[in-house]
């Protein structure tokens, strides 16, 4: 039923579009109605998952009779997923899709809403070599306007220094350390392999305060963004992905990459965790 | 370079007649004024499109591309930067803007054809912390470069701009007058398969 609805109303977008860039075409006739069917920003996916602009991306406002719509939001809904990942059942989008147009006030989203964050691939390069590092950022208010901010970092360069395996009983200091002014600590630090062993069971190491040391050092230098995505928790009970796709044809842009329904809050806690490398 | 702003200058405060400027005082931007904003900005856009027409037109003579190199760069914020990838070359690399006239100009075709789409997509203004409204304006620009012995390259491009929307004051006659002024800034620059 999805795949039969998309088509349609893609078809529709096209043939709508034909008419309207007519004028358009370059002199070699490229076709621009693929660059209008494109979620050119994530600007244009929040407007056209919300409803709030025409096919062309002139902005509707409040004040419009389009603002909003069900009826525009359905056109847009059925566009807004990638179409060749086979891991979205039309049913899952079915329902998202009817989530969203059965509560539409609620199921709007809000670029300074929270809930919402982008995962950025970066390199940066230590002794000549590339290291991948993930920023995770956020939108934070800050005097007159906004800003993103990075507020977790995960790099697999910094992994080995943590490992430590808890099933085996290893090395510790023992119950009664405080009595001797904990000078045991002296054997504990000095074998660097196994000084993990020593923290507490909870301790998540901060990759972002090592990013920011091994900068300031001069041990790290920024090189490049690879990739980015951004993941959404606004609608209520969902959660889904957006990345960018170039490729050929009309479902380009940015686009639902992955989603995913939530049954209760623990479930999106986990799924949290995994995306911010908590758990991996 | 005085007559290049006032160009501006004096091409928004018609906008702003237009709209009216009752709402000069407030920070908020209605949306007549967005509307007028954004027509400033795809002009500058526009501009800067057809500053790159000419700087990477090999019939261009060298003094005449420097200096619409220098009106180009006055379309933008110091230290602006445009970052290029490519399909084949994902990693984006960085060129001042002034750096990458010079790489446009010195390319080594004979012919070499710059086109735009007609098709842009203005994005919502933002206030950042400083007070200034930031913008994205995407275009899209066909690329061809030939060379006498009939080699040829073939690109498109979309180009995310940033607008940079900050309200000045001048003096006109003795008044003084308030006016939204567009800068650009970075551009990302990236090859599509469209």
């Amino acid at each position: 039923m999805f795949n039969k609805k998309s088509l349609l109303l893609t078809g529709y977008f096209i043939f709508h579009l034909t008419f309207l860039s007519q004028a358009q075409i370059v002199s070699d006739k490229i076709d621009e109605t693929k660059l209008y069917a494109e979620s050119k920003q994530v600007n244009q996916f929040f407007r056209r998952f919300n409803g709030e602009e025409d096919e062309k991306g002139n902005r509707y406002y409040p004040t419009d009779k389009q603002y909003r719509t069900v009826k525009l939001r359905k056109k847009y809904l059925s566009i807004l997923f990638d179409g060749s990942n086979g891991g979205m059942s039309d049913a899952v989008k079915n329902e998202f899709v009817k989530t969203v147009l059965d509560k539409p006030e609620t199921s709007i989203l809000e670029f300074h809403g929270k809930n919402w964050f982008s995962e950025v691939q970066t390199f940066f390069t230590s002794n000549g070599k590339d290291q991948p590092i993930t920023l995770f950022m956020e939108l934070e208010k800050d005097h007159l306007g906004s800003k993103w901010v990075i507020y977790k970092a995960h790099a697999d360069m910094y992994k080995p220094y943590f490992l430590r395996d808890t099933t085996k009983v290893g090395r510790f200091l023992h119950p009664m350390s405080h009595e001797l002014d904990f000078m045991n600590l002296r054997k504990a630090f000095s074998n660097t392999d196994s000084i993990s062993q020593f923290t507490v069971k909870r301790f998540m190491p901060d990759h972002l305060s090592l990013l920011l040391y091994d900068l300031k050092k001069g041990n790290l230098v920024f090189k490049s963004v690879d990739q980015m995505k951004f993941h959404f928790f606004q609608i209520d009970g969902w959660y889904f992905e957006i990345s960018e796709f170039n490729r050929p044809g009309y479902n380009t842009g940015w686009l639902i990459s992955n989603l995913v329904k939530l049954k209760d809050k623990s479930d999106k806690e986990v799924l949290l965790k995994y995306l911010l490398y908590e758990t991996r | 370079m005085v007559n290049f702003k006032l160009k501006y200058i004096l091409s928004f405060l018609f906008s702003a007649l237009m709209i009216g400027i009752t709402s000069a005082q407030n920070a908020e931007i209605s949306p007549q004024r967005k509307q007028a904003i954004d027509s400033l900005a795809l002009e500058k856009v526009r501009d800067l499109s057809k500053y790159i027409a000419i700087i990477g037109n090999k019939k261009t003579p060298f003094s005449e591309a420097s200096r619409v190199m220098d009106r180009a760069e006055e379309l933008f914020t110091p230290g602006s930067e445009m970052g290029v990838s490519s399909l084949k070359r994902k990693e984006i690399s960085y060129f001042k803007v002034r750096k990458y006239f010079e790489r446009l100009m010195a390319l080594n075709y004979d012919r070499v054809t710059i086109e735009w789409y007609d098709i842009h997509y203005i994005s919502d203004l933002e206030r950042q912390p400083d007070g200034r409204y930031v913008g994205i304006v995407t275009i899209y620009q066909k690329f061809e470069g030939t060379s006498d012995d009939g080699m040829k390259y073939k690109d498109t491009t979309k180009k995310d701009i940033t607008i940079y929307v900050e309200r000045k004051k001048t003096q006109i006659q003795g008044r003084i007058i308030e006016f939204w002024d567009v800068l650009l800034g970075d551009i990302r620059v990236t090859e599509t398969s469209a």
